[in-house]
């Protein structure tokens, strides 16, 4: 079958690159292991907002506070408490599904639009206390040399936990996508009123994703901890989030993998780009236009379509409303 | 209570004038997000930018002008054209293109438009801070109730009625206005009688825009014209039009009103943390009135 | 098993339920009809839960569902489906159909298992049924519109239904496939035991198949009975006048 032989040379290509970068540290300098690392955390987190929008259709504006809070979390309990580690690093994803929880239950009531709106305000409020709150978060400067546990506390023992939490959390969200709770998600964002129709309740079902998705997003946010060794409010600013946003987009939001392309080539642009220029949300701001007028399914969606077309079982038909 | 001044009437009174007049700010810059919200069913996430293009406008054309009284007047007649400009070049130059398209994208390119407007902003006018001077007759402050009230706010508190009957009047008056609100209604209907939406549209954004550009012309006297200024404001501005009710101006007035004073109650009584003062007020209304306070427009 | 008593609506000054009144009993096939804007998919809304009355009760086996929204009387047994062509246009067909069927087996919020294992005989069987089975890998958004349609009522079984209500299950369709799909549609009340209720204003589709038909004009009823005493009617010839 067509979608059998796409998804059996998808799979052998992963596994491809999973094993490259598994031997990647023998042969990379260490700016560059260091570099991979990033955009393994930035891939998840990714990963985990489109969960939200890709497969849910929800407009998930500020998903960066789930990473914050998931950083900021894991992070004081590591530099100001004597806990061990797991239960640093485990604080980190509950808080910020908590954090999900709280502000999703507030933000589905209403309608697409509101939810969009209403979530980037309040996200902003926590990026205000964490801005403000000197004596707790560091304020402004935030707090550095955070101290991490010896077995990753290398770049490239660092390097390995983050690879390896990362497969196992898209192997995770792989299942969760093609189990019927992602398939009534799926359904949910095609069409919600035909859901409610055949019985189900739509509001809570998407609760429930942003809850996992937030899960996820702390978790990104403790390996950035992990990979850093330092929390500051940037991570719960605005824009950061819209730029996880774009990631997706770029990548292709109706993919499995596409955010994780996203990641990638926004992570290396913008570190590229950084040698150069300090406008690096003008660019941002002219890729998303770029995106938005000539490549609206992102690279992955564009290329899944020409394959397609090109056995001709589709029609001209789009997907895209 | 922390901080703070001495709870007295003197600061009470001198507080709530305070949080008027900042809501006559806050009223001005979200009638102009409301009516585009309601045309376009899109919130111009842009509308903080042009704002702050709006502030650093004042500020060139009043420094041009000598940064007397006369730069100011000019400035805030000018600002908010040049803003319209802007604001009109992207529309048709980029944003007209996309009507036919889903909610999503048009969305998309405003916040877009924000990223680029942000740095282009940084680009022209840097980022060190830049300050307005308000014309002499509007300087120092009057007493009220025994505490000292900045003459400009009072200024605010006549501009901003001001600028609501305005509204008021040319959306009931006027045949633009009223196309307007039908547009906001019903546009296909609109679009049947033979009326070109997308000038609509055009209008609506370009006049949504122009508001946004008075807000920051306004505003900049009394505070640091900076970067950041856009953020700062869309925040505000999408959780008052949110407890307003969507697309409703008088619904931006209501929560203007109440956002403006709960944050000036918020800086009286716990300064450090005063923001989540008109956050809790908002969390109240939502609770108890999750689509706003007044009849969404659609 | 089904009544309405008395249904408003109005929508600001247009009124578009004014007094609606139907009656449908268990194993009937029964019709609504009316020229356009008479309000049957109003009513329709109205008794599957997209919409509230502002008047008047839904009755299902005696309990008033007037009120409740529409997954919680999915799961009373009404299914329904609807006039604009309404599928999950992404998914392949044979996903559109599992999705109600996986709702119907409360297997929804199942994380870890997956979901192609999962009631996949029934969904062919019903997919088998309506005769897209050949289809069921194609994406949705693709079929035709006639095919849509079927899909519609596919997808509406998959909730095992006891009252299956179709508004204007032929619409857009040629001739032959609304000879198709209402044979289907009698098929589906006869072998499955179903009990049926549609909307249609193609009146010799409608006198052939319907057991009790009720006439709508302007939002309110004007009759209920078997076909041939409806056709005599003076009262519904005149509002059919002009409009044959």
């Amino acid at each position: 079958m067509f979608s059998e032989m796409i998804r059996k040379k998808a799979f052998g290509i992963s596994l491809a690159i999973f094993v490259i970068l598994l031997l990647a540290p023998s042969f990379l300098s260490r700016f560059y292991i260091y570099f991979l690392a990033v955009i393994f955390v930035t891939a998840l987190l990714a990963m985990s907002l489109n969960l939200c929008v890709g497969h849910g259709m929800l407009f998930q504006f500020h998903h960066g506070v789930f990473y914050g809070v998931g950083a900021y979390s894991s992070g004081l309990l590591l530099a100001k408490t004597a806990l061990p580690w797991w239960m640093a690093f485990s604080a980190g994803p509950l808080a910020a599904a908590l954090a999900g929880l709280l502000i999703g239950i507030f933000c589905i009531r209403l309608n697409r639009l509101y939810f969009g709106m209403l979530q980037i305000s309040l996200g902003s409020l926590i990026w205000a206390i964490a801005f403000r709150w000197y004596d707790l978060t560091g304020g402004d400067d935030g707090i550095h040399g955070i101290p991490i546990p010896d077995f990753i506390a290398s770049t490239t023992s660092s390097y390995y936990f983050v690879l390896i939490v990362l497969g196992i959390c898209v192997a995770l969200m792989y299942l969760i996508l093609k189990s019927p709770f992602g398939s009534t998600l799926q359904a949910i964002r095609d069409n919600p009123e035909r859901c409610a129709a055949v019985g189900i309740h739509v509001r809570r079902h998407q609760l429930k994703a942003i809850v996992i998705a937030t899960f996820f997003g702390g978790i990104a946010g403790v390996l950035f901890v992990v990979v850093e060794g330092s929390i500051f409010p940037d991570l719960l600013f605005w824009v950061l989030s819209l730029e996880i946003f774009i990631m997706c987009l770029l990548g292709g939001w109706f993919t499995f993998a596409g955010p994780m392309l996203g990641a990638a080539i926004i992570v290396s642009l913008r570190t590229f780009v950084g040698t150069y220029t300090e406008y690096w949300t003008l660019i941002l701001g002219v890729i998303l236009i770029l995106l938005i007028f000539f490549l609206p399914e992102g690279i992955m969606g564009y290329n899944y379509r020409r394959l397609l077309r090109s056995r001709s079982k589709y029609t001209s038909e789009s997907p895209v409303e | 209570m922390e901080g703070g001044q001495e709870i007295t009437i003197a600061a009470l009174s001198s507080t709530f004038l305070v949080g008027l007049s900042r809501a006559m700010i806050l009223f001005v810059v979200t009638a102009g997000l409301s009516f585009v919200l309601g045309v376009l069913r899109v919130p111009n996430v842009a509308h903080g930018s042009l704002y702050m293009i709006g502030a650093f406008a004042a500020y060139s054309i009043s420094t041009f002008f000598g940064g007397g009284s006369i730069g100011f007047w000019l400035a805030l007649v000018f600002a908010p054209l040049v803003v319209a400009l802007v604001s009109l070049i992207a529309e048709r130059s980029l944003f007209c293109h996309l009507y036919q398209r889903e909610h999503l994208m048009l969305l998309l390119f405003t916040f877009a438009l924000m990223l680029i407007l942000g740095d282009l902003t940084k680009i022209v006018w840097g980022a060190e801070y830049r300050s307005v001077m308000a014309p002499a007759f509007l300087q120092g402050s009057i007493s009220v109730f025994g505490s000292p009230f900045p003459r400009y706010n009072l200024f605010l508190l006549v501009i901003g009625p001001l600028v609501a009957i305005g509204l008021w009047l040319f959306s009931t008056k006027t045949k633009m206005g009223k196309i307007a609100r039908a547009a906001a209604v019903d546009m296909e209907m609109v679009g049947a009688i033979g009326i070109n939406v997308s000038w609509v549209f055009a209008f609506a954004f370009v006049l949504g825009c122009l508001l946004a550009g008075l807000g920051g012309a306004l505003v900049s006297p009394t505070i640091s014209v900076t970067i950041g200024m856009d953020h700062n404001i869309i925040i505000e501005a999408f959780l008052i039009v949110t407890i307003g009710g969507l697309g409703n101006m008088w619904g931006a007035l209501v929560g203007s009103l109440i956002f403006g004073i709960t944050q000036a109650f918020g800086v009286l009584l716990l300064p450090q943390f005063a923001i989540v003062f008109p956050y809790l007020a908002v969390v109240i209304v939502l609770t108890l009135k999750p689509t706003g306070m007044l009849k969404s427009v659609w | 098993m089904l009544r309405v008593e008395d249904l408003h609506k109005s929508f600001d000054e247009f009124k578009a339920v004014n007094g609606a009144h139907l009656t449908v009993e268990k194993g009937q096939l029964v019709a609504v009809i009316g020229p356009n804007g008479a309000g049957k998919t109003t009513l329709f809304n109205l008794i599957t839960g997209q919409l509230q009355p502002d008047n008047g009760t839904v009755l299902l086996n005696d309990e008033d569902i007037s009120r409740l929204p529409p997954h919680v009387i999915c799961r009373k047994g009404i299914a329904r489906s609807f006039q604009i062509a309404n599928v999950f246009h992404r998914l392949s067909v044979f996903r559109n159909v599992q999705i109600s069927v996986l709702s119907q087996r409360k297997l929804s919020n199942k994380l870890f298992q997956p979901a192609a294992r999962l009631v996949v005989d029934e969904t062919h069987r019903i997919l088998e049924s309506v005769g897209l089975l050949d289809r069921k890998m194609d994406v949705a958004g693709s079929l035709s519109h006639g095919d849509k349609r079927i899909l519609e009522i596919a997808i509406a079984l998959g909730n095992e239904p006891k009252l299956l209500i179709l508004d204007e299950p032929t619409a857009g369709m040629s001739p032959e496939e609304t000879t198709t799909t209402m044979a289907l549609i009698q098929r589906l009340a006869q072998e499955e035991g179903l009990t049926i209720l549609f909307c249609e204003h193609d009146m010799e589709v409608v006198f052939g198949t319907a057991q009790s038909i009720m006439v709508m004009q302007q939002g309110h009823s004007i009759i209920q009975d078997e076909p041939e005493i409806v056709r005599q009617n003076t009262e519904v010839q005149q509002a059919y006048l002009g409009d044959e």
